[in-house]
């Protein structure tokens, strides 16, 4: 779980005082983000694809309750049940029951940001449920008692030589040994004793088909294939957004997740279940937690289209340079800083200003979600609402004051340009502009509005 | 009123307006002069490997060369095959021999569904994964490999593409996560 009252520009200032670290975590994440280049233009009709996932998406949440319908009988067709859950703690009711009733005592997890959501692990460890997640990036987090950093990539915030360390202590594996191949086959091991003798698998959904009633999970890893193939009881937990229509759509969104997400052409598993397996049951459970309210706000839902690949946050370069832990909402990124923000303004409002709105996040996003428009408008609502500390609060009211005032803005710049350059250096170190590792720019001679009324001058 | 009831009125209550269904048969897809071919260099990356079947040559006999020392085999391709009671009786198996409907060539995925649902842990839990696909099963894309599976029936059925594996830690790829170490798909 985030801790509580998490202000994004304190936080990153933490993570960004180890420079070395801040570095590599930019780089690697913008690897990916070139991987994710790399792949999209392997296909020609990509941005056809961006386009039919896009309305594909908008369709679905016009008729969104008719789908999930549809879903709810097809899926009982196939001899699986479907729960609803209004919010996150019918979920975890749901959960719990159906666990309790055939006396689980250990449940494998498969990757769900939902079920971070709702603060399920918590709730079933109470109840003396014993919660392995499985994926691998998610297991090293839980093992550290922490929430994943990314939402495809839950440790990526972590140095091997961290993994290592925890690894001795958690798992006996030998100090100091950083290699991630071997790190990998330990928790490989370890973990299939867990899958084996598991009595229930929880998995997220990445897709739910209204037309066959089935919901499909894609992973790299097997975790979600292995946790629900053994043990005899398989829930699985989405949200109401995960709905699409038609079996054919699959052949549009299963080509830009991985594409999009990790710059992969597909996932290793791109899992298909209709029913349980042979002499198990499968329940499904449908949850809402404040995605209705989304939809029924015309600014923010289109953020309801999202597909979880990450793109967003690979290539923001706020996200990249601050890390997920400096997000407050369990989502970080873009889409997190929208849909956070969504929920709970007061505590969440932080987020929308993590942002350059510089619009990478739109243009990469499978489903076109205008992400950077939202965040601005998400601003809006966090100065109504009063969210803001005194000294942006104040910086934005004088920088509106001056935006409506031309003549006093430019006087202003004016004098800014005459006077910045000649303080004394322990005033300009004191702004928000020259913390280490950034510095004030040196102030021009002219302004904008100057150069651009001199070249006009200059074309006569 | 039920949670369903509710949630699903207000859903119905606060729905925006949206376009119709586009129709995603209308836009060209990428097509591949060589689909073998496509299929065979991407496999590479993603740990795996892809052979056609030469004139003659079985199966068994592919997988013999590839892994002289096979240890517990379990060969789905043929009629007769080893019993399975529980789902965990394949834990031991080294080498998995599997059906596969068909392939992509765009991303080199294989389509896996077998009637008898009990062998669905095999897949995952065996170290060695080969899927046999017929040579005039390979398909561009997702697409329309799509068009071609009939999904419901039989309850379960999986695209693989080649090995398990992760890059979680720092972002190294390791195969071998959870799933198969290695895949081999046999064109025949
Ligand atoms: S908002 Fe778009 S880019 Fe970001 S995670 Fe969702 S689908 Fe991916």
């Amino acid at each position: 779980m985030k801790p509580e009252n998490l202000y994004h520009p304190d936080a990153a200032r933490e993570f960004l005082a180890d420079g070395a670290r801040a570095r590599w975590h930019d780089q690697a994440i913008w690897f990916v983000r070139q991987k994710r280049d790399a792949q999209a233009q392997q296909l020609p009709e990509w941005e056809e694809l961006r386009k039919l996932a896009e309305q594909i998406k908008a369709h679905t949440l016009s008729r969104l309750d008719e789908y999930l319908v549809q879903f709810e009988e097809n899926a009982r067709h196939n001899g699986v049940t479907v729960h609803f859950a209004a919010d996150a703690a019918e979920h975890n009711r749901i959960v719990h029951q159906l666990l309790a009733a055939r006396q689980v005592k250990k449940l494998v997890k498969s990757k769900s940001m939902l079920t971070e959501e709702c603060g399920l692990n918590p709730y079933l460890e109470e109840r003396g449920i014993e919660v392995i997640d499985t994926d691998l990036g998610e297991r090293i987090v839980q093992l550290r008692h922490e929430p994943p950093s990314h939402i495809v990539m839950p440790a990526i915030h972590l140095k091997k030589e961290q993994i290592s360390e925890l690894f001795h202590a958690e798992l006996g594996t030998e100090a100091g040994n950083n290699d991630p191949t071997y790190l990998t086959h330990a928790a490989r091991a370890n973990l299939r004793q867990h899958f084996l003798t598991a009595d229930a698998g929880l998995t997220g959904v990445n897709f739910a088909v209204a037309e066959t009633g089935g919901v499909v999970v894609c992973t790299n890893e097997g975790n979600a294939d292995l946790g629900t193939a053994l043990p005899p009881l398989h829930i699985a937990s989405m949200g109401i957004e995960k709905i699409i229509p038609r079996l054919e759509h699959l052949g549009v969104f299963t080509r830009l997740l991985a594409r999009s997400a990790i710059g992969s052409p597909v996932t290793t598993y791109t899992s298909h279940f209709h029913r349980a397996r042979p002499g198990g049951e499968m329940h499904i459970v449908v949850v809402d937690n404040g995605r209705s309210d989304i939809l029924g706000n015309p600014d923010f839902y289109a953020s309801l289209r999202c597909i979880r690949c990450g793109a967003c946050m690979n290539t923001c370069p706020v996200y990249r340079r601050s890390s997920g832990h400096s997000y407050s909402y369990i989502i970080p990124g873009p889409i997190g800083s929208t849909l956070g923000p969504s929920r709970d303004i007061r505590k969440h409002g932080s987020m929308a200003f993590a942002c350059t709105t510089c619009g990478s996040c739109s243009n990469v996003c499978p489903v076109k979600i205008n992400l950077h428009e939202q965040l601005i408008l998400q601003r809006k609502r966090a100065f109504d609402a009063g969210t803001l500390k005194p000294a942006k609060k104040m910086g934005l009211l004088a920088m509106r004051f001056l935006t409506r005032h031309p003549a006093l803005l430019d006087t202003a710049g004016k004098a800014m340009r005459k006077v910045v350059p000649i303080l004394p250096a322990f005033v300009k170190d004191g702004t928000a502009w020259s913390r280490p590792g950034r510095e004030l720019p040196e102030m021009p001679e002219h302004s904008f509005k100057e150069l651009y009324r001199r070249r006009q001058e200059d074309k006569q | 009123m039920s949670s369903r009831d509710a949630m699903l009125a207000k859903i119905r209550r606060n729905r925006p307006e949206g376009p119709a269904l586009p129709d995603i048969h209308a836009v060209p897809f990428v097509t591949f002069d060589d689909k073998f071919a496509a299929f065979a260099g991407l496999i590479r990356n993603l740990g795996g490997e892809a052979v056609m079947l030469a004139e003659g040559q079985t199966v068994a006999e592919v997988v013999a060369r590839r892994w002289p020392n096979p240890g517990r085999v379990v060969d789905l391709t043929l009629m007769q095959h080893a019993e399975a009671f529980t789902p965990h009786d394949w834990q031991d198996v080294d080498i998995a021999i599997v059906p596969g409907d068909l392939a992509v060539a765009e991303n080199a995925a294989v389509w896996i569904s077998h009637p008898d649902n009990i062998f669905r842990s095999l897949y995952f839990l065996t170290e060695k994964l080969v899927m046999v696909v017929p040579r005039d099963k390979l398909v561009d894309t997702m697409r329309d490999a799509y068009g071609q599976i009939a999904i419901r029936e039989h309850g379960f059925g999986a695209f693989i593409a080649g090995s398990s594996r992760t890059a979680d830690i720092e972002q190294s790829l390791v195969m071998g996560a959870h799933g198969a170490m290695a895949a081999l798909v046999i064109f025949c």
